[in-house]
């Protein structure tokens, strides 16, 4: 009962605004904006015969690959780049530079340099997200408490354990923090990535399906893309709190007893 | 294995002509310097001096954590270039020498990994140290959950698991309330007796340097050097009313007092007169 009444709480706007629209677009006469409830028809039609899922499959495949790539480049780069300073100064730039520039701008070059294939478009996807999980690692990383330094060198703790037991969990707030911002850049680059020489992908879906005025395929193939990403930053809610729950309840005791036992989000 | 791991062979640790300055040339600032001590295996020395006078480098020096900039300290002979594998250290700021993410037998264990010691055996070990210091059954807790004396106290169990022959402690009790101070001083006088191991503990409390110790010995002036030492003779035994109101100590107090107030009026001299 409760969960039900807390998800009401959180989703009755989208449902009130969802409804509106359906009786709005009803009656609606204009090619470009159809009916949601022909939207919804095509888009349960073309999930029925399978074009839709296949195409989701593709992008979602590319999304993770893509944002895999990057957070482990991105982690091992980042703690490097902030346990060494002077190598930090000099790349320092360069990194605030490639995260200036849209990442969808670099799509087209990229694509055209690599070519056809899910590859240069995972490597897109993976380019574009590195930039903010570098920069927060290194920020984690720099801003490990001196006092746990301090007792990682006095009881000689060896290298690979001081990563990956005191350096890593200890920036591990920062870095997911990186991923989160990192995550709608993935779902913008996925889905312009697949716009240029693609075959599949629900961008391919989008494009291909406006290009033969297929409107109401288009508006479907975008809802999904929303979809997409709302689900994505949902499942990393659960991910992070759960990850995380050492540093929300040590920053916060208190509120940690009662989240453990009455499950308060 | 005994209940504890204890220090089987003692460590003799030596400085001698310890200096350590920093900056160069006319800016060169001389922390520490022609800094001499001795201190035989299982001796309780406290350093007292005032605040600000070195002794947290003094500290971090006979830990092996900062290189001296002259003379040396020795482990039996040895110089010491670096942490040493049976010198534990407990650091003044506990809530932040213990990580987080990891519960309070984790914590105690951790170093062990280093070591090389199976899982099953350190996490053993731990649960051990924890019980010496009175905190048995409370591994599983974070913490953060804990009060600052019971932090202070995993840090001390993690430095006896580490299988330390010697402990350097930075003001461990400088940010505990009075009670669980005295709680802790008792703790760390049995953990000393029943251990046999050597506690080298570094304080501005004088009251606290002669009540713990074996030898007190004061450090003042800048740079910092030893300007006395005293040996307290009470023993092993401590109690925490008895010891206070006896005759030894207030003389110790009120000799120790006395150095350390002529040596802060000698630095307010030479910072009177450039």
């Amino acid at each position: 009962m409760k969960v039900v009444l807390r998800i009401l709480e959180r989703l009755w706007l989208p449902v009130v605004l969802i409804a509106v629209w359906w009786v709005v677009s009803e009656n609606a006469k204009s090619v470009f904006f159809p009916p949601l409830s022909r939207i919804m028809e095509v888009m349960v039609k073309d999930f029925q015969s399978g074009v839709l899922g296949a195409h989701v499959m593709a992008s979602v495949g590319n999304l993770f690959a893509g944002l895999g790539i990057a957070i482990v480049v991105g982690i091992v780069v980042g703690i490097i780049l902030g346990e060494t300073p002077k190598l930090r100064e000099t790349v320092d730039p360069l990194i605030h530079f490639f995260r200036a520039v849209p990442q969808s701008a670099l799509v087209p070059l990229i694509i055209g340099a690599m070519g056809m294939g899910s590859a240069p478009k995972v490597f897109t996807i993976a380019f574009a997200c590195v930039w903010p999980i570098i920069l927060n690692t290194i920020d984690g990383v720099r801003s490990v408490e001196p006092g746990v330094r301090q007792m990682s060198l006095a009881y000689r703790v060896p290298a690979r354990l001081h990563f990956t037991r005191v350096l890593l969990p200890s920036s591990l707030p920062q870095i997911v923090a990186g991923v989160r911002v990192a995550l709608p850049i993935a779902v913008v680059v996925m889905v312009v990535s697949e716009l240029f020489a693609a075959e599949q992908g629900i961008g391919f879906y989008i494009l291909q399906s406006s290009s033969l005025f297929l409107l109401a395929q288009a508006w479907a193939g975008a809802i999904l893309v929303g979809v997409l990403g709302y689900a994505l930053s949902e499942l990393f809610n659960l991910f992070e709190r759960r990850l995380l729950a050492w540093h929300y309840r040590s920053n916060n005791p208190t509120a940690a007893r009662s989240a453990t036992t009455s499950k308060r989000k | 294995m005994s209940e504890v791991s204890t220090a089987t062979a003692g460590r003799t640790l030596s400085v001698r002509g310890l200096g350590k300055s920093y900056g160069t040339g006319a800016d060169e600032n001389w922390i520490i310097r022609n800094l001499d001590l001795e201190v035989p295996p299982g001796e309780f020395v406290s350093i007292v001096g005032p605040s600000g006078v070195g002794k947290t480098t003094l500290l971090r020096s006979l830990s092996g954590l900062v290189p001296p900039t002259e003379g040396g300290v020795f482990i039996d002979g040895d110089e010491l270039r670096a942490p040493h594998p049976e010198i534990g250290v407990v650091f003044q700021d506990y809530s932040r020498s213990l990580l987080p993410w990891m519960t309070t037998v984790e914590n105690v264990a951790f170093p062990l990994q280093g070591k090389g010691v199976g899982k099953a055996e350190r996490l053993g070990i731990a649960e051990r140290n924890l019980a010496a210091v009175g905190l048995g059954g409370k591994g599983n807790l974070y913490a953060w959950e804990m009060s600052g004396g019971m932090q202070q106290r995993v840090a001390i169990a993690r430095a006896l698991a580490y299988d330390s022959k010697i402990l350097l402690m930075d003001e461990p009790f400088a940010s505990v309330d009075a009670q669980t101070r005295l709680d802790l001083e008792d703790l760390v006088v049995d953990l000393h007796t029943n251990l046999g191991v050597t506690i080298i503990l570094v304080t501005h409390d004088i009251d606290e340097a002669v009540y713990l110790a074996d030898r007190v010995v004061v450090i003042a002036e800048r740079p910092a050097h030893v300007v006395d030492e005293i040996h307290t003779g009470f023993g092993s035994h401590r109690d925490q009313v008895e010891t206070r109101s006896d005759p030894r100590f207030a003389e110790a107090r009120g000799r120790i007092l006395t150095l350390l107030r002529s040596g802060v009026a000698a630095i307010t001299q030479s910072v009177a007169q450039p």
